[in-house]
C-alpha cells in the first residue's frame, strides 16, 4: 500500500463519522389529526387517510376511526366518504375524477371538531422516458429533472413474478422522485440515499403527479424534514406546513396524473 | 432674631479678616529636615513632615488625594521647600493659618500652560520596529500613566520635571528611563522582547491594564497565546481560540461561527486593519482565515465597545496586522498537514519604511482527488500584505490588503467564496497631544454556487463596502483622553441572484440594494480622581438606502401588497440612531477595581440564513429597510477586576444583562434563495441574555494560560413563532468551562493543553411522527425543546525548538499536537431519518416500503494527531 493511500485512509477515518445514537425521544402526546389525501384526475375511489401521530420511529400510525368525511367539488357535488375497512382510518370516495380548474374542499368532523382543507389541481406534463442503468447483474433507476413545473413521480417496482424473487423475500419497492423546481441549500447538499436494485423483467409502474403551489410548499417543507435532512447544510427544524384548519397536520392535495408501465429489459 | 444673625455675620467677618491678616504675617518655619518616603501615601508623608518640623496640617483627605502613593526624598530641605514640591506634584495650594497649614486643591487657573509639557511618541519593538499596541507608560514620581493607542502612539502631559518613565508590554522587558522634561518632546520608546526564562518571578512595575482600564467586557489576546495553543491539524487559528473566552460560544467542531452573550452569529464584527471580513472561514469553517503569524494585536469586545467601533450588536474582533520589520528582513513559515504558510517582511529603508507579505495555501487537493477523481478543485488560500512609510516624524502611511478564497468543485458543480479587503491609513501627529488617523478601506465578499460550470451558470450573493473615516485622539492630560471622529460607509448588497452565460446575464429576482451610512462619534475617557474613572461616549449613525432598487411591502399576513421602484441614486429610507456608551470605574486599590457599563448598539446589516449548519453555506446579506428595522441592543455589565501582583494573575468576574430588539428569525422552512419576497419570510421579535463570567489569566512566566467559567442564558420571543412563547436561543448553553495552559519545561520544550466544556446546544427534536406519501414526517413540539449532548474536548501539544542556540539566525521548531485527546464524539448533527447501510454508513432509505430508520449522530475529529514544522530566518 502506498504511503499516500495510507494517509488518505488516515484522514478519512479521523475526519468525520456518523454512528447510531442511543438517546430517548422527548415524546409528547399530541392529539393531532394527521391527514393524507390526494385526489387525482383518475376515475377511481380516492382515499383519505386519517391517523394520530405515533411516538416511536418506524412506528405504526393509530387510525382515526369514526370520523365524518366529505369532499365538496366546487359548489356542485358533495361526496361522502366511507371508512373501509372499518377501523382502518381510511376513508374512500365513490368513484369520481378530480377535474382541473375546480376547487375541492375536504371537510372532516371528528369528536365535535371540524377541519377543512382546499386545493385544486394544475395540469401535469408528460412523463419523461424511464431511465435505468445496470449495476452488476441488477438495475437501478436514474432520476433526472424534467418539464417546467413542479411534480413528483411515484415508481412502484415489482419483480414478484420473476425467478429472482426468492421465497420469503420482499420483491417490490416504491421510490418517489420529487422535482419541485426549488432552489434550496439543503436540497442541493441533501444526504445520499440507499441503493435500490431490481432484476431484469421487473415491472415498473410510474405515476407523475402535478403539484399546485400550496402542495409544492407543503412537499418542500415535508422534504426539508425527511429526505433533505441530514446533509451538511440543514435548515431550522419545524413542522411541515399544512392546508388543514384547526391544528390538523398533513395535506389534502388535488393533482393531475399521467402514468405508464415499463418492463425492465436487459441493458449492456 | 435678625439682630442675632447680623451680629453673627459681623463677628465672623471680623474673625476672617483677622485670620487673613495673620496669614500674610506668618511664615512656615525654615527648619531643615530630611524626609524619605517610599510607596507612602501623601497623608503619611505629611505626617512625617509634621513630626519633624512641628507644623500641623489641616486638610480634607478627599480633596487633595491624600491616599495617593508617592516616592519622595528630601535631604536637608526646609518644610516650605518640601511643601512646594508636594504642592506641585499633588496639585494643591497651602496657606498658614494660626499655627497650622491649610491644604486645598489648587485653583485651575493657577497652573499656567507654561508649567506643563508633553511627552509623546510611539512604543515599538526594538528588533522589528513593530508598534506595540496597548503598551503602558507609567510616570513613577507622579504615579500616573497612559497606554499606547491602536496605532502604538502615546501622549502624556505632565508638569515640568525629571521623571522616571517606565514602559511595559506583555512578553517584553520593562524599560525604565530618566527623562528631563523641560519642554515637550516626541520620543519613541523601544522595548526588547523577553527572552525565554524559566523562573516564575513576575515583576509588576506598572498597574495592570485589566484593573486600570476604564473598559468592561474586553479581552486582549496576544498572538503568542494563539500560537502556543494546541490546534486542529496544527493550524493556529485566532477565531478558534475564542472558545477559551467566557461568553464566546463556538457553534460546534468544524465551524468558525460563534455566538457572543446570547447574540446571533451575524452580530459579530471581524475587522482586519479596520476592514470588515464577512466570512472568515476556510474549508466550510474547519479553519478561519485569520492566522496569528501576521497579527500584532487582537482585541475582543463582548460589549461596551468604544464609540469608534460599532455596527454589530454582540462583539467586535479588532485585529491589527504587523506592519513589517523595519530593521531587517526576515522570513518565516510553517508546514503542516493541511497547508503551508510563508511570510516575508523587511525594511525598504531601515527605520523608515517596511513591508510584509504572508500567504497560506492548502495542500489537500491531491489527497482528496485520490478518493474521488471527479473533484476538480479542493483548495483555499490567504494572502496578506502590508507596506508602511514613515514620511516624517509626524506622518506615517500604511497600505494593507487581505485576499482569501475557497474553491470546491466536483464534476460540473462547485462552490467558491472569496473575501477581499484593502486599507490605506494615514497617521498624523497634529500636535504632541492631538493624533489623527485617516482610513480609506474597502471590503467585499462573494459567494458563488456553480450549478453548471461549463455554461458558467452560477448563483451569487455579494456584500461590499467602501469606508472613509477620520479618528482624532486628543490627550488632554494624563488619564484624560478624548477620541472623536466621523466616517462614511457605502454598502452594496446583492442578496443572491442567478448569473448565466459568459456575458454574466443576470436574472434579478431579488433587488440589489445600496446604502450609505454616516457615523459621528465622541468618547471621553477620564480618571476623575484616584478612585473614580469615567468613560462616556456617543455614537451617532445615519443609514440611508438608495436606488436603483425595488422593494416590496407586505400586509400583516406577509402577502405582498405593493412594489416600490427607486431610480438610480434616489434615497428612499433613513434610520437615525444614537448609541450611548458609559463606563464607570471605581478603584478599590491599586490591584482591584469595580466597573459598570451601559452600552447601546445598532446593526443595519443582517445575515439572512435559516441554516442550522455549522458550515459556511449560501450567505445572503440585507440592509435595514422598510421590512427590516435596525437591530438594537442594550447591555448592562458589572465587573470586578483583580490582579494578583506576585503571580501576575488577572482575575475578572463580570455579570451582564442584554436586551436585543428587532431580532430576526424565519417562517417555517423559509425560502431564502432567489425569492423576490425574501423579506416576507422573516419574522421579528425580541431576545434577551444574562449571565455571569469568571476568568483568570496569566500571560507571563513559565506557566501561562487562562481558565474561565460562565453561566449564561439566552432566550428569544417572536409573536409569530412557537405559538408566541419564548424559547431557548441556539447559543443558550448555560455552562461553559475552559482551561488553556502552556508550560516551558526547559528552554527547548514547551507543552500546552486546552480543555473546553459547553452545555449542549438547544435544538428541536421530534415529539412524534406521521406518515405522508410513504415518508415518516416528524412532529415538533416547542421550538428548541431538546439539547445536544454536552460538548467537551481536550487538546494537547508539545513544541520542540530545534536550535540549541537561541541566538542563531535560523530558528526552527516542531510542533506535535493532538486534537480531542480522549476521542470525545461531539455531535455536530443528530438525525432521525437515516438507515444504517453498513458500519458508519448512514443514508436516507430509498424504498418507501421498508421502515428501518434510526437515530444517528454526525461528529468530527476524534483523536486527531498532527505535526507541523515552523521556521524563522532573521
Amino acid at each position: 500500500m502506498k504511503i499516500r493511500n495510507l494517509l488518505l485512509i488516515f484522514f478519512c477515518v479521523l475526519a468525520a463519522c456518523e454512528e447510531r445514537l442511543d438517546i430517548p425521544l422527548l415524546s409528547e402526546d399530541k392529539d393531532l389529526l394527521a391527514v393524507e389525501g390526494v385526489l387525482t384526475n383518475e376515475n377511481i375511489s380516492h382515499t383519505i387517510t386519517l391517523t394520530f401521530p405515533y411516538k416511536m420511529m418506524n412506528g405504526k400510525a393509530v387510525p382515526v376511526s369514526g370520523a365524518v368525511v366529505q369532499i365538496l367539488e366546487g359548489n356542485s357535488a358533495t361526496y361522502t366518504l366511507t371508512e373501509a375497512p372499518a377501523g382502518s382510518g381510511q376513508y374512500v370516495t365513490p368513484k369520481f375524477r378530480a377535474v382541473f380548474g375546480t376547487t375541492y374542499t375536504l371537510w372532516i368532523q371528528y369528536q365535535g371538531k371540524e377541519y377543512f382543507a382546499q386545493d385544486s389541481s394544475v395540469p401535469v406534463e408528460p412523463l419523461p422516458a424511464l431511465d435505468y442503468y445496470k449495476v452488476n447483474d441488477q438495475y437501478s433507476l436514474a432520476f433526472n429533472e424534467s418539464g417546467q413545473n413542479a411534480s413528483y413521480i411515484d415508481h412502484r417496482i415489482d419483480w414478484t413474478t420473476t425467478a429472482d424473487c426468492l421465497p420469503g423475500n420482499t420483491c417490490e419497492g416504491r421510490i418517489v422522485f420529487y422535482d419541485l423546481k426549488t432552489i434550496d441549500v439543503n436540497e442541493i447538499y441533501k444526504p445520499g440515499k440507499t441503493d435500490f436494485l431490481f432484476p431484469v423483467n421487473s415491472i415498473i409502474i410510474r405515476k407523475k403527479y402535478s403539484v399546485s403551489s400550496a402542495y409544492r410548499t407543503f412537499l418542500r417543507s415535508m422534504l426539508s424534514e425527511t429526505e433533505w435532512r441530514g446533509g451538511l447544510f440543514d435548515v431550522e427544524r419545524a413542522n411541515a406546513t399544512t392546508n388543514l384548519s384547526s391544528g390538523a397536520i398533513g395535506f389534502f392535495a388535488v393533482t393531475s396524473v399521467v402514468s405508464d408501465t415499463t418492463l425492465v429489459v436487459e441493458k449492456p | 432674631m435678625i439682630l442675632r444673625r447680623l451680629a453673627f455675620i459681623c463677628i465672623s467677618t471680623l474673625i476672617l479678616l483677622t485670620a487673613s491678616l495673620r496669614v500674610g504675617a506668618q511664615k512656615i518655619p525654615d527648619k531643615k529636615i530630611t524626609i524619605e518616603s517610599k510607596d507612602l501615601s501623601l497623608a503619611e508623608v505629611l505626617e512625617q513632615v509634621s513630626q519633624k518640623s512641628g507644623i500641623r496640617f489641616s486638610y480634607n483627605p478627599k480633596r487633595i488625594q491624600a491616599e495617593r502613593k508617592v516616592n519622595y526624598q528630601a535631604i536637608g530641605k526646609s518644610a516650605s521647600e518640601i511643601l512646594a514640591d508636594l504642592a506641585e506634584r499633588f496639585d494643591f495650594q497651602y496657606s498658614f493659618v494660626e499655627d497650622q497649614v491649610i491644604l486645598k486643591p489648587a485653583k485651575k487657573n493657577e497652573k499656567s500652560a507654561e508649567q506643563v509639557v508633553t511627552l509623546s511618541g510611539y512604543i515599538k519593538d526594538v528588533a522589528s520596529g513593530e508598534a506595540l499596541i496597548g503598551s503602558t507608560i507609567f510616570i513613577k514620581e507622579l504615579q500616573v500613566g497612559t497606554v499606547s493607542n491602536t496605532y502604538g502612539f502615546f501622549s502624556i502631559t505632565l508638569p515640568k520635571g525629571t521623571y522616571e518613565v517606565i514602559s511595559s508590554f506583555i512578553g517584553y522587558k520593562h524599560s525604565s528611563k530618566i527623562i528631563d522634561l523641560q519642554t515637550s518632546i516626541m520620543e519613541d520608546i523601544l522595548l526588547t522582547e523577553e527572552p525565554p526564562v524559566l523562573n516564575e518571578i513576575i515583576i509588576t512595575a506598572a498597574p495592570d491594564e485589566v484593573v486600570e482600564e476604564i473598559q468592561v467586557s474586553k479581552t486582549n489576546v496576544q498572538p503568542r497565546a494563539v500560537e502556543e495553543r494546541p490546534a486542529l491539524f496544527g493550524e493556529m487559528d485566532v477565531l478558534k481560540s475564542l472558545e477559551s473566552v467566557p461568553g464566546f460560544k463556538l457553534h460546534s467542531d468544524g465551524s468558525t461561527f460563534y455566538y457572543v452573550r446570547g447574540g446571533q452569529r451575524d452580530q459579530n464584527l471581524v475587522l482586519i486593519d479596520d476592514s470588515p471580513i464577512y466570512n472568515p472561514s476556510h474549508l466550510l469553517g474547519l479553519f478561519s482565515t485569520i492566522i496569528p503569524d501576521a497579527v500584532t494585536d487582537i482585541n475582543i469586545y463582548k460589549g461596551d465597545m468604544p464609540a469608534s467601533l460599532g455596527g454589530r450588536l454582540s462583539s467586535v474582533l479588532d485585529i491589527h496586522t504587523k506592519k513589517g520589520n523595519d530593521q531587517h528582513t526576515q522570513v518565516w513559515g510553517n508546514v503542516g498537514l493541511i497547508s503551508t504558510k510563508l511570510g516575508v517582511e523587511g525594511p525598504f529603508k531601515k527605520d523608515v519604511s517596511s513591508f510584509l507579505v504572508s500567504g497560506r495555501f492548502s495542500r489537500l487537493q491531491w489527497l482528496v482527488q485520490l478518493q474521488d477523481e471527479n473533484i476538480k478543485k479542493f483548495s483555499f488560500h490567504d494572502l496578506t500584505g502590508k507596506m508602511n512609510f514613515k514620511l516624517s516624524a509626524t506622518d506615517r502611511i500604511f497600505f494593507s490588503f487581505y485576499t482569501g478564497s475557497d474553491n470546491y468543485f466536483s464534476g460540473n458543480n462547485g462552490i467558491n467564496w472569496a473575501n477581499n479587503a484593502g486599507t490605506f491609513r494615514w497617521n498624523h501627529v497634529i500636535t504632541d497631544r492631538l493624533f489623527l488617523n485617516t482610513t480609506l478601506s474597502a471590503s467585499g465578499y462573494d459567494y458563488f454556487v456553480y450549478t453548471d460550470v461549463s455554461k458558467n451558470q452560477r448563483w451569487n450573493s455579494h456584500i461590499s463596502n467602501l469606508n472613509m473615516k477620520t479618528d482624532f485622539s486628543y490627550f488632554i492630560k494624563p488619564q484624560s483622553e478624548l477620541t472623536f471622529g466621523l466616517g462614511l460607509n457605502v454598502y452594496r448588497f446583492n442578496p443572491g441572484n442567478l448569473q448565466t452565460g459568459s456575458s454574466n446575464t443576470q436574472v434579478s429576482n431579488v433587488s440589489a440594494r445600496n446604502s450609505l451610512e454616516f457615523i459621528l462619534y465622541g468618547n471621553h475617557q477620564v480618571t476623575l480622581n484616584n478612585k473614580w474613572g469615567l468613560n462616556y461616549g456617543l455614537r451617532f449613525s445615519s443609514w440611508t438606502n438608495s436606488g436603483e432598487a425595488f422593494e416590496f411591502k407586505f400586509d400583516d399576513n406577509h402577502n405582498p401588497i405593493d412594489t416600490l421602484v427607486f431610480g438610480k441614486g434616489d434615497p428612499y429610507i433613513t434610520y437615525v440612531n444614537a448609541e450611548p456608551r458609559l463606563t464607570l470605574q471605581y478603584l478599590i486599590n491599586e490591584h482591584s477595581s469595580i466597573k459598570a457599563s451601559y452600552s447601546r448598539n445598532v446593526q443595519n446589516v443582517h445575515l439572512i440564513s435559516n441554516s442550522i449548519s455549522p458550515f459556511t453555506s449560501l450567505d445572503v446579506w440585507l440592509p435595514s429597510s422598510f421590512n427590516i428595522q435596525p437591530q438594537r441592543s442594550d447591555q448592562l455589565a458589572l465587573g470586578y477586576y483583580h490582579k494578583l501582583a506576585r503571580s501576575g494573575i488577572s482575575l475578572v468576574a463580570e455579570t451582564f444583562y442584554k436586551k436585543m430588539h428587532n431580532q430576526i428569525d424565519y417562517a417555517t422552512h423559509a425560502e431564502t434563495l432567489l425569492n423576490p419576497f425574501l423579506e416576507s419570510e422573516l419574522r421579528f421579535g425580541e431576545a434577551h441574555a444574562y449571565g455571569v463570567e469568571f476568568q483568570a489569566t496569566k500571560n507571563e512566566g513559565r506557566l501561562r494560560g487562562t481558565t474561565g467559567y460562565s453561566y449564561a442564558r439566552a432566550r428569544r420571543i417572536f409573536p409569530d413563532l412557537n405559538d408566541g412563547k419564548s424559547y431557548n436561543a441556539f447559543s443558550d448553553r448555560p455552562h461553559q468551562i475552559n482551561l488553556t495552559l502552556s508550560y516551558d519545561i526547559n528552554l527547548r520544550w514547551m507543552i500546552g493543553m486546552n480543555w473546553n466544556y459547553f452545555t449542549g446546544a438547544p435544538f428541536s427534536s421530534p415529539v412524534s411522527f406521521y406518515n405522508y406519501n410513504g415518508l415518516e414526517v416528524p412532529v415538533y413540539g416547542q421550538k428548541n425543546n431538546d439539547r445536544y449532548p454536552n460538548y467537551h474536548r481536550l487538546d494537547a501539544s508539545a513544541t520542540l525548538k530545534l536550535n540549541k542556540n537561541v541566538e542563531k539566525k535560523y530558528q526552527h521548531s516542531l510542533t506535535f499536537s493532538v486534537y480531542n485527546v480522549y476521542g470525545r464524539k461531539n455531535s455536530v448533527f443528530i438525525n432521525f431519518n437515516k438507515t444504517e447501510v453498513s458500519e458508519r454508513d448512514f443514508k436516507i432509505p430509498s424504498n418507501l416500503l421498508v421502515s428501518d430508520r434510526t437515530i444517528s449522530q454526525f461528529y468530527l475529529f476524534q483523536f486527531t494527531p498532527a505535526v507541523s514544522y515552523n521556521f524563522k530566518w532573521k
